[in-house]
């Protein structure tokens, strides 16, 4: 499984540095754990990181700021491990583990979302879509940036073809309708920001009741 | 040395770490805009949560530096998010001149020399641009707006620096 499509340098730069929301790092580590070519570009910007760390002049600090942490690790037990998710949702790639989800709840014919209940942050959020082959989801545009990653199946829209992985960046100016062409149905993950619209008389009738 | 601190809990190890690291995730916070007092608590937050995750530390697939580094990242998002620092603007004179230190050299492996070489030998307009979306916490507009420069030049000098860091990269693999 070779993947196709990868993250801009712009956005890897941004994930490395810390500069994207928690919603939109999650897209990143799904496709970083399935994806061998960013997972070591990760890593180099991640040793730069590092090394400039490492390079900076050191800012004193209180002659007691040792002993006070050893203190603090004194009077803090470990970090307790995470309660164990259910079994879907266990064979998740590893980042998507770490978080509480809602339960699949049907959204328009053969299309399946959940939410990914990252930290509440404006109004950035994450959406699992399950959505059976053969579907096309309503055509939309964004009003933020979209970004997507797929886990397992795949889809094809006007940019290319998505399969486990792939990532895309939309925003505003994309317009999309993909198309899942899999024999199986397609799951993928997707970081959103302001309000998606859909378009076209189906899409305007269906917007009420897909709120993403 | 963070093996050691995971596998016999060794406080002397932890304290060499804490020696080196702690003073610079001091300095590198409050690069990012926060005072002493916070960058100082902050630098113990991240040192105690190197203790405590020592045990996840893998010496083949990082440095300890860059291991840290990305504790440190992780820590600033969780704080940024929770609003617990509270930054102020940082003040344009401390931009300029991050001076190079030479190599400190906590780091003996071989990827961590091979970075550290690229970086070294980054031209320094391109080292500059770097530092800042490292430790300023700057998006690419506010760079280019802090160095006077347009936005295009500020992401093809990121995107110069990153193309090297991928060249060392393919050495690597």
């Amino acid at each position: 499984m070779t993947v196709r499509h990868l993250p801009s340098d712009d956005i890897m730069i941004a994930y490395a540095t810390g500069v994207l929301t928690e919603a939109q790092a999650l897209v990143i580590e799904t496709h970083l754990a399935l994806c061998p070519r960013s997972r070591s570009l990760v890593e180099a910007l991640e040793h730069a990181g590092g090394a400039l760390l490492d390079r900076l002049p050191p800012a004193a600090l209180h002659t007691d700021a040792l002993a006070r942490t050893l203190a603090r690790i004194d009077a803090v037990p470990g970090y307790g491990n995470a309660p164990m998710p259910d079994p879907e949702i266990a064979a998740f790639p590893e980042p998507l583990r770490r978080y509480q989800m809602t339960p699949w709840r049907t959204a328009g014919r053969g299309t399946q979302i959940r939410r990914v209940l990252t930290p509440e942050d404006g109004d950035h959020r994450v959406i699992m879509f399950k959505i059976d082959p053969g579907r096309k989801m309503p055509q939309h545009t964004h009003s933020g940036v979209e970004l997507t990653c797929v886990i397992s199946g795949s889809y094809s829209d006007e940019s290319g073809r998505y399969g486990p992985g792939d990532f895309e960046e939309a925003d505003s100016d994309i317009s999309h309708r993909p198309v899942i062409d899999s024999d199986v149905p397609c799951i993928c993950v997707v970081s959103l920001m302001g309000k998606v619209r859909l378009e076209g008389v189906v899409g305007r009738l269906l917007q009420p009741f897909v709120r993403l | 040395m963070i093996v050691a601190v995971a596998s016999s809990r060794d406080r002397e190890a932890f304290a060499r770490l804490f020696a080196h690291f702690a003073p610079r995730l001091k300095a590198f916070l409050m690069r990012s805009g926060a005072d002493a007092v916070t960058a100082e608590d902050f630098a113990q937050e991240a040192m105690l949560i190197v203790w405590h995750k020592a045990a996840f530390y893998n010496p083949e697939r990082a440095a300890a530096s860059s291991w840290i580094f990305t504790i440190a990242r992780n820590l600033r998002i969780d704080a940024l998010r929770r609003n617990r620092l509270a930054f102020r603007e940082p003040d344009p004179s401390e931009l300029p001149d991050d001076p190079i230190l030479p190599d400190a050299a906590f780091d003996e492996s071989e990827n961590a020399r091979r970075v550290n070489e690229a970086l070294s030998a980054l031209p320094e307009e391109q080292r500059k641009v770097l530092q800042l979306s490292y430790f300023h916490d700057l998006a690419h507009g506010e760079i280019s707006r802090r160095l006077g420069l347009p936005l295009g030049t500020v992401k093809s000098r990121l995107r110069l620096a990153v193309a090297r860091l991928r060249e060392t990269l393919g050495d690597m693999q």
